[in-house]
């Protein structure tokens, strides 16, 4: 628990969550939904819990990723909202 | 549309932040979830399990049912993939072998 | 005030994150950033429960030397919670098999339909 880059990583996971909701590229989308991923990863590890962070790294940052990106070049990339 | 889309989605969020009023504080030693049966698995768990990382004995070991339904969770997912992906190969098929019969 | 504050705003947080999530799978009409908002939404939760865990001035669930000195008293008082770390450990690996089922359904709506929105989709069920 240390509060300062607590507080930094939650802005960043916040920006990243509005962005990846709001970008109109199905691609990007999901590269910066990776990014929130690995943020989050980081802001466990900062709260202690670092079976969490390191099971989140490479289940949910690799695998998610992988799925999402097949599944995005299996159809469409481009969306209207 | 949107007006009572965003509507619903503001009064949820202050609702839960009503809410979060009675929680503990963060950081807080004694918190409920830290003080009800945690604290044992702590103390116990060299002398019962001997692992050092509490996390891997209440995993593996205190709760290895809970783990073993996790894997159950695992299984059906993978297996429905499978099917939900197959059977549109299995209707191209018969499509392909059914139409030279129809002509 | 400045206390309370300090002791609710990860909850603040954490409550907002749920809230985008939860707009992006009701409000979004692209079937693939409804799932990008559940994923968002479900690990707001796992956030949430993680940080239920913490205690100040505490260290990793790992017992510091425990090879060789087994009879020595261990406080749990300088031990972080484990409980919640193992539950959302198990809740991560839900997360991916729940995300691998919507995208298998995802391409079979693609394969049917030939589009992703969902009015275009319900225009066509018609």
């Amino acid at each position: 628990m240390i509060a300062p880059f607590d507080i930094v990583i939650l802005l960043l996971v916040l920006i990243c969550a509005i962005a990846a909701i709001s970008v109109k590229d199905l691609l990007s989308a999901v590269i910066i939904l990776g990014a929130y991923s690995f943020l989050m990863c980081l802001l466990w590890s900062e709260m202690g819990a670092v079976d969490v962070a390191f099971t989140e790294a490479s289940v949910s940052a690799g695998i998610g990723t992988v799925l999402l990106i097949a599944a995005v070049s299996k159809t469409k990339r481009r969306s209207k909202d | 549309m949107r007006v009572l889309l965003i509507l619903t989605v503001v009064v949820t969020g202050l609702i839960l932040i009503y809410g979060t009023q009675d929680m503990p504080d963060w950081g807080d030693p004694n918190s409920p979830p830290s003080t009800h049966v945690s604290p044992r698995y702590l103390e116990k768990t060299l002398a019962e399990t001997a692992t050092p990382n509490a996390v891997t004995s209440v995993l593996a070991d205190y709760r290895g049912y809970d783990t073993l339904g996790e894997t159950t969770v695992i299984f059906t997912a993978g297996v429905s993939c499978i099917l939900i992906l197959r059977t549109r190969k299995k209707q191209k098929k018969v499509d392909q072998n059914s139409n030279p019969d129809k002509t | 005030m400045f206390d309370f504050i300090v002791s609710k705003y990860n909850y603040w947080i954490y409550i907002t994150l749920m809230m985008i999530g939860f707009y992006a799978m009701i409000g979004k009409k692209n079937l693939v950033k409804k799932v990008i908002g559940m994923n968002i939404f479900q690990t707001a939760i796992i956030l949430f429960f993680i940080s239920t865990a913490s205690k100040r001035s505490a260290t990793l669930p790992i017992i510091e030397h425990s090879h060789g000195h087994e009879e020595h008293v261990i406080e749990a008082a300088s031990y972080l919670n484990p409980l919640p770390h193992v539950l959302m450990l198990t809740a991560i690996v839900v997360m991916v098999s729940t995300l691998g089922v919507a995208l298998a359904i995802l391409i079979k709506i693609y394969r049917r339909y030939n589009t992703l929105e969902e009015d275009e989709i319900l225009q066509l069920k018609k």
